[in-house]
């Protein structure tokens, strides 16, 4: 890591859902100082005079491209965008580079991600820029071509920011969707149902981690409670695949039960489950397990002393 | 505290019921208090009644443990009965096992799991 040559700065959420950003800790790593400021300001006549094609160029590009001539329905809205363009472009080489301008980028890349404008043309964008500002760069600094150099530098590193900041709103998004979806999954109920006097099934959809193994195992206790339940059969034909973890947590759930006073018996043992408890050295030998959810429910009215017995009841024949 | 156990003896077993809270004191006496009618009565089994227990800890599982053991030492069966979900909850994420003591839901399977002599905690 390169040392920090600013103070590490916590920020506060300056951009809706965007976790703070340590901007300071990032300009420090790419190298961004006061001198590269200093440079961008001494850029600005020179992005000035040419702002107006620059955009009128980088429009031309994203036009000649269906999928990013599609956010241009119209003129009017072209028009507009390239105003805000031109705006973003100016600000490249405004010369402070403090919160407001962490802010003002911060809510570009929200905005573009709203839009639903894909990171590659986001990106791409970016390299398009270098491409047509840096043969004007070196243009303007002819008589001085080491500080154009240096210059172009101190533009390539605002707009490695400007591109880190894009991708932590875009990341940012991504990671709210992932929160919200697994909320969900968390939220949909793991039934414990109560399939004879004395014995409760809960069938386990998808993986256990530790927040779900939580619940679940509060629910099954609760309805074993509930139900005087001395047998659960907890069936993971829907588990699609055990690691340590998720067995680790079977096992507790398996123990609180018995703490209880009641009985688990573990179904859905596929095969390639089976294989992959052994291969993994998990200890279930302690455990009742059957491959099928009708084998646990036999193992279920033996331990209940219940026998099936085919038969003619009374009133049950058609 | 003293005198805040009570062992009772129902049939060839004894019942304890064990208080909501029980401090470190209460729970030695439960051990005093379940060996000395052990060795009384001769019983050939021990039920603890943990229904209304709502905090485990350390010292009290391992002393359950351990009264167990020695109670089956002494030829006689331990089942813990009644023990609530949230405190099942707390004790497994807490790593505290009774020890492999037999459980049950509730006294009553207690009473006919040690009397039906069968093997197994889920009758």
């Amino acid at each position: 890591m390169a040392s920090r040559t600013g103070p590490l700065e916590r920020r506060k959420s300056t951009a809706g859902e965007v976790a703070p950003v340590d901007w300071e800790g990032r300009k420090a790593f790419v190298g961004f100082t006061s001198d590269d400021a200093q440079l961008l300001r001494d850029l600005r006549p020179v992005a000035e005079a040419y702002a107006g094609e620059v955009v009128e160029e980088f429009y031309r590009r994203f036009l000649s491209f269906p999928e990013t001539r599609a956010f241009f329905a119209d003129e009017a809205r072209l028009n507009r965008v390239k105003a805000m363009q031109k705006q973003y472009f100016l600000g490249l080489t405004e010369g402070e580079y403090g919160e407001a301008y962490l802010r003002n980028r911060l809510e570009i890349g929200r905005v573009h991600q709203r839009i639903g404008l894909a990171p590659r043309w986001y990106m791409g964008a970016y390299s398009i820029y270098m491409q047509l500002t840096f043969p004007r760069v070196l243009a303007a600094f002819a008589h001085d071509l080491e500080k154009g150099q240096r210059a172009f530098l101190a533009l390539l590193k605002i707009i490695t920011l400007d591109k880190e900041l894009a991708v932590t709103t875009y990341i940012a998004a991504g990671e709210e969707i992932i929160t919200r979806q697994s909320q969900e999954i968390v939220e949909i109920s793991t039934p414990v149902i109560q399939v004879w006097n004395g014995v409760v099934v809960a069938p386990l959809i998808g993986s256990l981690d530790s927040q779900r193994t939580q619940q679940f195992m509060e629910r099954l206790l609760e309805r074993i409670v509930e139900t005087n339940s001395p047998v659960a059969l907890v069936d993971i034909t829907g588990v699609p695949t055990i690691d340590t973890q998720t067995a680790q947590h079977l096992v507790e759930t398996i123990t609180a039960v018995r703490l209880l006073g009641a009985q688990v018996v573990l179904t859905g043992v596929r095969p390639a489950i089976a294989q992959t408890l052994v291969h993994l050295g998990i200890d279930l030998s302690g455990i009742s397990t059957r491959s099928s959810l009708a084998a646990g429910l036999r193992v279920a009215f033996d331990l209940l002393d219940l026998r099936v017995v085919a038969g003619a009841a009374p009133g049950a024949r058609e | 505290m003293t005198g805040s156990i009570s062992v009772i003896r129902v049939g060839d077993l004894l019942l304890v019921t064990v208080p909501p809270d029980p401090d470190d004191p209460t729970v030695g006496e439960l051990q005093e208090g379940v060996l000395r009618a052990m060795e009384q009565y001769d019983a050939k089994g021990l039920v603890l009644d943990i229904s209304t227990v709502e905090t485990l800890d350390s010292f009290f599982a391992r002393t359950i443990a351990e009264t167990a053991q020695m109670v089956g030492l002494m030829g006689g069966r331990t089942v813990i009965a009644g023990m609530r979900a949230s405190v099942a909850i707390t004790a497994t994420q807490l790593g505290l096992t009774l020890g492999g003591s037999l459980t049950a839901l509730d006294v009553d399977r207690a009473l006919r799991l040690l009397g039906r002599g069968a093997q197994g905690g889920a009758r």
